[in-house]
């Protein structure tokens, strides 16, 4: 999952970067609302976090600007937690608020629920087969048992099953599991789809050749 | 709701009314009652002065009294005259009259008159009195109208002379005392009757009256009419009045209800203004400013909180989420050092933030107290750019100064403040390889700072809020440079707390010059 951090304040945004890549999220950040909104609509992020008080471009015409071409799921973050200033925001196009000071773990969970959401699935716990994916605790078991996957194949994973039915192309795995600053090495991928057959059945991920992975659900 | 200016008014106006009319009233009661009695008084002086002119004709002016019985022997025919008296008049009237008209008997208080009642007795026709007197002039007295005429003539001494057959009985008015020789005229009223009475020259009385009766109906109806007219009058008047209250007054409580539907949720809403040219327009129109300046300074008071706490919650969301994220799992010591350093310097930005904050409370609440002293601005500002010059150089910015010697009486400190804000937005926001330059001297009395940057400028329609709490021009330079845009706000406290001035000019992408002027003081 790919989420963009667009905050200006050099503490906080390196801090939300962390704590996402800790998660195994790709983060790509901004410290502008300019250079913001120019990576948001280059780039399909699973979620995009945004502050509200930005230089050269405020969060709500990055919000305003974004909705004319994209759905990705926003996640506000602000100082100001008057009712008006959560209504303009939700208004502009944001799909969730979060003011500041806030937890982490808050804001963690709120952008997986965002990021469920967006893609129609909104349980935690998806089951394909015998194999069992929560993504709360991002773990996985197969027959029961606890499956250990590194975070980029936990990533893959997930990427996978949230679009269960789709087929999800080499492009859109790039898009979604690795940050502007990752080598893009195209057998990378087939690198950690293999790691995860291995894992959890071949049949698990089904290929189509030429064009990308499908999990059928 | 008694106190309450609408009853007020009506009270007053009520009141007002009333006596107006009650004035009226009795005024016009009088006038009228007055034309009667004129009226009626003309006919009774007519009649009274023929009386009285018979008389003077009967005795002329030249006989004194008692009247020679010679005189009026000229027509001597009385049989009647038996008892003789020595009341001449009594004798001398009823021979005079005899041979000219109908005699009637004399008054029945004359006790010489003998042949009256016999004569009454004798004619069914009312018989006129004594002194000759036409007949139709008599018929005056006569009829069964009961305000037909009657007339009575004493002599000075309170003898009857003569009267008419239905004059009542009247007592001798005794009024020649009072000028003796003048003639004389009295009115007067007495039982319901007007009686005049005129005094001849020698002090014979003859009283002229006729009931009045009638005309004190009339004069009661008269007032009834006026009375129910003033009343009606009254009503609608008070009814007029009450209108006219309402309306003049319904303005104000419109106002009022206005006014106090305005609370601090609603300070957006005003008085509707619809007449703006008279005195209650101009009340709302007053009204309606100061709730302007009520809502501006609401609103800047609400935004300045909104800022502060903005302000405040950025660094707590820096301290909050670096601990969280650092005690989340065991960390290497680099990542420890690395949040606490985060921290600290969040810590410190609030820590600077506050103190910012609480010196503008102290300055708002005109609690701050200036150390002042006498001091020479030249020695502050060149201190302060030596204290800042490594700063600017190590943004290669040169600063110039160009200083003369300059007494102000100011504190030492806060002027040391309004300068290092000064110099340090003019480096910060100057170009690289950009200059500043700071000039001190008097003008017009005053010592004078000016800071000339070469910096990036302010647009027209920022610099009028650029002293304004936390009003930063670009959101981005200041937040990363530390600033909070308090910094030019804090520089105007201090010098409005000297008296002093501090102004803005700018050329955007040419620089901007900040001007402090200082009073000299003592």
């Amino acid at each position: 999952m790919r989420v963009l951090v667009i905050e200006d304040e050099p503490d906080l945004q390196r801090v939300v970067w962390a704590a996402l890549q800790e998660e195994g999220y790709a983060v790509d950040a901004a410290e502008d609302g300019e250079a913001g909104l120019y990576k948001a609509t280059a780039w399909d992020y699973d979620a995009i976090v945004l502050d509200m008080m930005l230089p050269k471009l405020d969060g709500f015409q990055v919000l305003h600007r974004l909705r004319q071409s994209k759905s990705t799921p926003v996640l506000v973050l602000t100082a100001r937690d008057a009712v008006v200033d959560r209504v303009r925001g939700l208004d502009a196009g944001a799909d969730d608020y979060l003011v500041k000071p806030f937890e982490l773990s808050e804001l963690l969970a709120r952008l997986r629920a965002l990021i469920r959401r967006a893609a129609g699935q909104p349980r935690p716990v998806i089951e394909i087969g015998n194999v069992r994916i929560d993504t709360v605790s991002r773990s996985v078991t197969r027959s029961g048992e606890a499956v250990s996957l590194t975070a980029t194949e936990y990533s893959l994973v997930e990427l996978l099953i949230l679009n269960r039915g789709k087929l999800v192309t080499r492009a859109m795995i790039y898009d979604h599991l690795f940050n502007e600053d990752d080598d893009s090495l195209s057998n990378l991928v087939d690198v950690h789809v293999s790691r995860v057959r291995k894992k959890l059945g071949h049949d698990f991920v089904t290929t189509r050749r030429g064009q990308g992975y499908i999990i059928h659900g | 709701m008694v106190r309450s200016l609408r009853w007020r008014l009506q009270t007053w106006h009520a009141l007002v009314l009333l006596a107006v009319l009650a004035i009226f009233g009795v005024f016009v009661y009088e006038l009228q009652w007055q034309a009667r009695l004129q009226q009626s008084d003309a006919e009774l002086d007519r009649t009274a002065e023929v009386i009285v002119s018979r008389l003077q004709r009967l005795f002329p002016a030249a006989t004194p009294w008692p009247w020679p019985f010679r005189r009026n022997r000229n027509t001597p025919r009385s049989p009647d005259n038996r008892n003789a008296t020595t009341d001449g008049i009594a004798e001398a009237s009823r021979q005079s009259t005899k041979p000219e008209s109908a005699t009637g008997p004399v008054g029945p208080h004359d006790s010489s008159s003998q042949p009256a009642p016999r004569d009454i007795a004798s004619r069914s026709n009312p018989p006129a009195p004594g002194l000759g007197l036409p007949d139709e002039f008599l018929q005056l007295f006569e009829g069964d109208d009961e305000s037909r005429l009657y007339f009575v003539v004493w002599s000075r001494t309170g003898e009857t002379l003569a009267q008419s057959r239905y004059a009542p009985e009247i007592p001798f008015p005794s009024l020649q005392a009072a000028k003796d020789g003048l003639p004389q005229r009295v009115a007067r009223v007495r039982d319901s009757q007007r009686e005049v009475i005129h005094v001849t020259s020698f002090g014979n009385h003859v009283l002229v009256g006729r009931s009045i009766r009638f005309d004190i109906v009339a004069q009661q109806r008269a007032a009834a009419w006026l009375v129910l007219t003033g009343l009606g009058v009254l009503a609608v008047g008070l009814i007029g009045g009450g209108w006219l209250t309402g309306r003049a007054i319904r303005p104000i409580s419109e106002m009022s209800a206005a006014a106090q539907s305005i609370s601090a949720k609603t300070l957006s809403s005003r008085i509707n203004v619809q007449e703006t040219d008279n005195e209650l327009g101009q009340l709302a129109a007053v009204l309606n400013r100061t709730f302007d300046r009520l809502q501006a300074a609401f609103e800047q008071q609400s935004r300045f909180t909104t800022d502060a706490s903005h302000e405040l919650r950025t660094p707590l969301a820096v301290i909050l989420s670096h601990t969280e994220l650092a005690l989340s799992r065991q960390r290497s010591g680099e990542d420890y050092r690395e949040a606490l350093e985060a921290c600290r310097r969040a810590s410190q930005r609030m820590t600077s933030l506050i103190d910012s904050l609480l010196l503008l409370a102290r300055f708002d609440s005109h609690e701050s107290e200036l150390q002042l002293q006498p001091l020479d601005l030249e020695h502050v500002t060149l201190d302060t750019v030596d204290l800042i010059r490594p700063l600017a150089e190590q943004r290669g910015i040169s600063i110039g100064t160009s200083t003369s010697p300059t007494g102000v009486f100011g504190d030492r400190d806060r002027l040391s403040q309004v300068l290092t804000n000064l110099l340090s937005n003019a480096i910060r926001y100057n170009h690289e390889g950009g200059s500043v330059d700071v000039s001190v001297g008097e003008q017009n009395g005053h010592g004078v700072i000016r800071v000339k940057d070469t910096g990036i400028g302010i647009a027209a329609d920022e610099l009028p809020h650029i002293f304004e709490r936390f009003y930063r021009v670009d959101k981005a330079r200041s937040r990363v440079d530390g600033g909070c845009g308090l910094g030019l706000a804090i520089c105007q406290s201090i010098v409005e707390a000297h008296d002093g001035t501090i102004t803005a000019t700018s050329q955007p992408e040419e620089g901007t010059t900040i001007e402090v002027h200082l009073p000299r003081g003592v």
